[in-house]
């Protein structure tokens, strides 16, 4: 194990690219995702970057190892490693091979960054195949469970992936509502520290993000970010107006009940959006007078037994709507349907 | 001549960086999104058109809205989804059924009720009555009756049922909307017996359907024979129709109105006609992203091409333009680094027996050269090219090639206007 400036690794390490090389299958490397590098290039490009994890490089026999006098451990020994490096040389004379890593690299190679340390991890082998075995190994590990990342989200401020981004602030949403003694959710969401909440935190997070960018939750976005307080007492009001008018279909498993199920928590998030914006003159309506709104639902609603009537043709049994967008949008067209000719229009 | 555009929810991420080719931070689809009304201070059409196909999505047509963008349309109507109030001008808007949707049902999926109902939610200007397409067409069949599959037959029938169902809810109801009918046709006089159908009905604004894959010749015959039986004060709207160079005759059979994408599509789907002037059009300059492009990344996979290579040429096309921009660069320098990604990112093309009937790439060469050499953006007025500069004519990802569709759909607003005789500021 050695460190190394990531800028210099290209000088002396090639990527072994996959290819056909007549019958046979040559090198191992697939292509670089530019997509992924731009996003470790932006986290390179940040404050406070480091990326504590090594590289993989295969050396081949040209590179050695002189270990210097002194103590030895049982594993470790000091020393010094002698990797030949010639400017102008090509690709295959290169005497090292990314085994791992070569988004990384890529990604420091082409940061607006002077240098950047990285820790390396090398081992010596003239054998391909072994190289190869390697670079299957190091590529095989399971990624973390997302839910476990969501989790974890709140708590970070560095810049993530994109995608980590956008999702770090309905995580924050959706620990609130898990955890504050004012919402009706408390202990609800299941999530990797609350395995015995009812509700999938992916179905949360879904409609948080839904109704951020397209409904009620939206019109609470600030220029400087977002109104939290505003936000989450909008989402206790609607959500405590839910489980009051479906007292009987609240807080059991989405096995005995369609409102806990991913289709159930979606839907009504479309109805909580239509309803904030019936009522977007007033700032932020209590639970009494969602409670007011939904009231009208019920007879409609079949979330633990029966036979929902979807129109004409379209009878579905209570336990038979699945988490698809197809059956979410159904059940919300069903229930947007229900709720305008009952309560009213939004606009 | 009224111009309609109709809506596939074409936007632009303002934010947008071109040199690194990122999108915005926390960007929000649509929300944070630009429509071409929303760039161009003048005006580049005279209103919208919607089609309910569009918004709901039919059968393996998936739709191009989300289902909480759709609700948020049905919630609050189309001048607040569209934001039409952020452009200076007025712009009506135009409902249709998306006929094209559905055209291999035996009948229309939507009820008129429901037509009605999607018209008013929405809070259109003008809701189109539910019709049925028919893409046949043969002058031949006015000589011989007899000869008309009655499958077509049906489907006229259908939308002349329909529509007047559609008006009599209209009368009834009162909604905010004006009810135009449709005509659906297969030969000169069904489309003139149509069009007498539905004024009978009481109908004086009429939308030709079908008309797309037509010549201009039997477009042109169609309206004779309608001119035949319109009365006066009926106005007709042509359906998806474009041909610039008819349109004075065409306002002369009584078409008040149109509507087209292929002003925006060209920009992108044309082999050649890619960047509108006022009298002709350039080939745009290809430089594909190495990822991105589905041709360039198989060849990347497939070890064909060696991704470090395709992406220093994509890179030395891109600087190249930089430079021709800001003088650095001369014409042949830069015709030279295109052509060399070119022989990269396109190989084979000559052995394909589709690339016969397109361009060699000797072809993009001249057209490249030409293109350069004029530099059509450096003279254009429009909020395009003043934004972007040499960006505007580079084919790559959407957001150059559909803010350069936005830049056809000017020019082409200001075609129309020439070709109508007046200017386009004096219409706006």
């Amino acid at each position: 194990m050695f460190a190394v400036d990531g800028k210099v690794v290209p000088k002396f390490a090639a990527v072994s690219r996959i290819r056909r090389a007549g019958h046979d299958v040559a090198g191992y490397q697939r292509p670089e995702v530019l997509a992924h590098i731009d996003e470790i290039r932006s986290y390179v490009e940040s404050d406070n970057p480091m990326i504590p994890n090594a590289v993989v490089l295969a050396f081949d026999k040209r590179v050695r190892f002189e270990s210097a006098l002194g103590p030895t451990g049982t594993y470790t020994r000091p020393g010094e490693i002698i990797i030949p490096m010639e400017n102008g040389w090509e690709e295959e004379d290169k005497p090292g091979f990314i085994v791992d890593g070569q988004q990384r690299l890529a990604a420091v190679r082409e940061a607006e960054v002077e240098a950047f340390p990285l820790c390396v991890t090398a081992f010596i082998t003239d054998d391909l195949k072994q190289q190869t075995e390697q670079f299957i190994l190091v590529n095989s590990t399971k990624p973390l469970p997302k839910g476990l990342i969501y989790e974890l989200l709140p708590n970070t401020v560095a810049r993530l992936s994109s995608a980590l981004n956008k999702r770090r602030f309905p995580a924050e949403l959706l620990t609130l509502l898990n955890r504050d003694e004012n919402s009706p959710m408390k202990g609800l969401i299941q999530t990797p520290t609350n395995p015995q909440g009812v509700i999938k935190d992916n179905s949360i997070l879904r409609m948080l993000e839904a109704s951020l960018s397209e409904g009620v939750l939206y019109r609470h976005k600030t220029k400087e970010g977002a109104d939290v307080e505003a936000m989450f007492s909008l989402l206790c009001a609607y959500w405590g107006a839910v489980r009051i008018v479906f007292e009987d279909a609240w807080g059991k498993p989405p096995k005995k009940s369609r409102l806990m199920h991913g289709a159930g928590i979606l839907s009504m998030g479309h109805v909580m959006d239509w309803v904030g914006d019936r009522h977007r003159g007033k700032r932020l309506p209590t639970v009494d007078i969602f409670a007011r709104d939904l009231g009208p639902l019920r007879d409609v609603c079949r979330w633990t037994d029966g036979v929902w009537d979807f129109g004409p043709g379209q009878q579905r049994k209570w336990n038979e709507l699945q988490n698809t967008s197809k059956d979410i949008q159904l059940l919300a067209n069903h229930l947007l349907v229900q709720y305008k000719t009952r309560v009213g229009s939004a606009a | 001549m009224k111009f309609f555009f109709p809506d596939s929810q074409d936007l632009v991420d303002p934010g947008f960086d071109f040199e690194k080719e990122r999108w915005s931070e926390a960007r929000i689809r649509q929300r944070d999104d630009r429509y071409a009304h929303e760039i161009f201070r003048k005006r580049a059409f005279d209103g919208l058109l919607v089609s309910k196909g569009i918004v709901d999505g039919f059968g393996g047509v998936g739709s191009r809205y989300s289902l909480g963008q759709r609700n948020r349309l049905l919630r609050n109507g189309v001048r607040e989804f569209f934001r039409l109030d952020n452009a200076p001008y007025d712009l009506p808007v135009m409902g249709d059924c998306g006929a094209f949707t559905y055209v291999k049902e035996r009948v229309p999926p939507y009820t008129v009720d429901q037509v009605i109902q999607f018209y008013s939610d929405c809070q259109f200007d003008f809701g189109l009555s539910v019709d049925h397409v028919i893409f046949e067409f043969k002058s031949t069949w006015d000589a011989d009756e007899a000869a008309v599959p009655p499958e077509i037959r049906e489907r006229q029938a259908i939308t002349l049922q329909l529509a007047r169902e559609f008006l009599d809810r209209h009368r009834k109801s009162k909604p905010m909307f004006s009810a135009v009918g449709v005509a659906q046709g297969w030969s000169p006089n069904s489309y003139a017996n149509a069009v007498k159908a539905l004024q009978s009905m009481g109908y004086r604004y009429i939308a030709m359907g079908g008309m797309v894959p037509l010549k201009t010749p039997e477009i042109l015959a169609s309206l004779a024979a309608v001119a035949g039986v319109r009365k006066p004060s009926t106005k007709l709207h042509l359906l998806g129709v474009t041909r610039t160079e008819a349109i004075p005759r065409f306002a002369s059979y009584g078409v008040a109105s149109f509507d087209s994408t292929s002003p925006l599509r060209q920009a992108f789907k044309d082999d050649r006609d890619n960047y509108y002037t006022l009298d002709g059009a350039f080939t745009a300059i290809r430089i594909p992203q190495v990822e991105g492009n589905a041709t360039l990344q198989k060849l990347v996979l497939s070890g064909a091409v060696d991704q470090a290579i395709a992406r220093r040429l994509e890179r030395a096309c891109l600087a190249v333009m930089r430079d021709y921009e800001a003088g650095k660069a001369g014409v042949k320098d830069v015709v030279r680094v295109l052509m060399e990604y070119e022989h990269l990112a396109r190989p084979h093309r000559s052995d394909s027996p589709v690339s016969k009937r397109r361009r060699s790439s000797t072809d993009n060469e001249s057209a490249y050269r030409e293109v350069l050499e004029v530099a059509p953006w450096r003279n254009c007025a429009c909020e395009v090219c003043r934004q972007l500069g040499h960006h505007v004519i580079l084919f790559r990802g959407a957001e150059r090639n559909r803010r350069r569709g936005f830049h056809n759909l000017y020019v082409f607003y200001r075609r129309l206007q020439r070709e109508l005789g007046r200017s386009a500021e004096a219409a706006a």
